[in-house]
């Protein structure tokens, strides 16, 4: 009798069981590991060891692609390209207008405060240009007589104390700075209602005749004291030095004016009082 | 030359003890691949898989090299080195993330490749690519079935299955691919599997 070769002889059904087994065992500890949310040693093995190839793979393989990509569209890339390029200057002079706006915005509500807070009428006007000599400190407003302006109204802005209008025409103005050596506005120290008389050092400015009892410190701030052409009350500085002489009647406080002379665009012209 | 000179008439005769009319070929000797050199394309592969073709799909299929391989070897190289390339390739395809949905049914895959190895040539066509999708849809049912049972993921094959099957389509002519290459490879000497 001939015996038949059977289809699953004995070897193949050992490498069978074997392989089964030593599956089943690989596949439970990867299961165990992936649901403990750990790494399996196979899976550390492969990590360290094919990581850095993967990598190296997956970069080459990145810079193919982009290389293709460009060789292959290069003129649609070089018109996006110009697209794009268009359309960042846009947005650049777009920002720019923006944050001119924003800064006109700001300087817009500090003005409505001033305005809000000071008696009387006010005139919006433009600063159209300074002194074009070193002779005076002087700007040039475009508003005049036409608009209601007249010789002494006085110029602020949301920052403080600009000046007072020293000749008008019709449809102008000049505006003489506090930073003037010509100018004298009254003026009081806010912390200690110390009166003195603030004047121009061209550059800054100098509260004068304050009393030598009193006492002031570096930051206090000076505020017009009601007078002939000024209101009270608009803050014209902060006190940054203080010259006290012990043979002198007065002290004199050097001050840093509120108000940016070299950057005035927008002021307030007081009309009424 | 005339027919009357039979000296001369000789040499168009062709004398039995001559030249034969075809050349002599060799007995072909066909050596299967080492185990070293099939895991080490194993690992290339399954980097491969991971790197340059994890960006290539067909209708969410993905290109499976490991499994073309494990199949091939199985056709070739029998139980024996199918079913431990198949425990190799589903190793290192869990290994690199597959959380163990991958080893037994690449294991499986490499031996049942292995069984048909005495009854068809491996570089048969039809015989290849009906392997391949046959695996390709085992390893498929083993993972959804593994997903099932370790980790309580329902409702996998109605979710995937649609792309399982393009995933075998996809592997198919990736294995028609590769068999036409070794085929072409082997007429040319440059392979010797």
């Amino acid at each position: 009798m001939v015996a038949i070769p059977s289809f699953w002889d004995e070897r193949k059904l050992l490498v069978f069981l074997a392989l089964i087994i030593v599956a089943s065992v690989v596949m439970l500890i990867e299961i165990d590991a992936a649901r403990r949310g750990r790494q399996s040693f196979a899976d550390q093995v492969a990590g360290t060891v094919v990581a850095p190839i993967q990598s190296a793979l997956m970069m080459t393989g990145r810079v193919i692609a982009t290389e293709a990509y460009v060789a292959t569209h290069a003129r649609v890339i070089g018109e996006q390209d110009a697209a794009l390029a268009a359309k960042a200057r846009a947005l650049a002079a777009a920002d720019e207008r923006l944050k001119e706006h924003a800064v006109e915005n700001r300087e817009l509500l500090r003005m409505l405060a001033v305005r809000a807070a000071v008696p009387g009428r006010t005139i919006e006007a433009d600063v159209v240009g300074y002194a074009p000599e070193a002779a005076r400190r002087e700007l040039t407003i475009d508003r005049g007589s036409s608009e209601g302006i007249a010789l002494n109204d006085v110029v602020l802005n949301g920052d403080g104390l600009i000046g007072h209008v020293v000749d008008v025409g019709r449809s102008s103005a000049h505006v003489l700075l506090i930073v003037d050596p010509t100018s004298a506005v009254p003026a009081y120290l806010q912390r200690s209602h110390a009166w003195g008389i603030v004047t121009g050092t061209w550059l800054h400015a100098r509260m004068k005749y304050i009393g030598q009892d009193v006492r002031m410190a570096a930051g206090d701030v000076v505020v017009t004291g009601l007078g002939e052409i000024y209101p009270a009350g608009i803050p014209i500085g902060t006190v940054s030095e203080i010259d006290r002489k012990d043979n002198a009647l007065y002290q004199v406080a050097v001050l840093d004016p509120a108000v940016k002379f070299e950057s005035l665009d927008r002021v307030l012209v007081l009309v009424a009082r | 030359m005339s027919t009357l000179d039979p000296a001369r008439a000789d040499e168009r005769l062709r004398i039995g003890s001559g030249t034969p009319r075809r050349p002599r070929v060799d007995a072909e000797i066909s050596v299967p691949p080492r185990f070293g050199l099939l895991a080490l394309l194993a690992i290339a592969a399954s980097i491969v898989q991971s790197t340059v073709l994890s960006s290539v799909e067909f209708r969410g299929a993905h290109i499976s090299l490991l499994i073309v391989l494990v199949v091939w070897t199985g056709l070739r190289c029998g139980v024996v080195t199918g079913g431990w390339l198949g425990l190799l390739a589903g190793l290192i395809a869990d290994a690199l993330g597959g959380g163990g949905v991958n080893v037994l049914g690449f294991t499986l895959a490499g031996f049942g490749a292995g069984l048909l190895a005495n009854r068809f040539f491996w570089d048969s066509f039809p015989v290849f690519i009906a392997a391949v999708a046959a695996a390709a849809a085992l390893c498929a049912f083993v993972s959804w079935a593994t997903l099932a049972i370790a980790f309580g993921e329902r409702g996998a094959f109605a979710r995937d299955s649609h792309t399982a099957v393009w995933a075998i389509v996809v592997d198919c002519t990736v294995a028609a691919i590769a068999l036409t290459f070794i085929r072409f490879g082997r007429s040319r000497g440059w392979i010797r599997a």
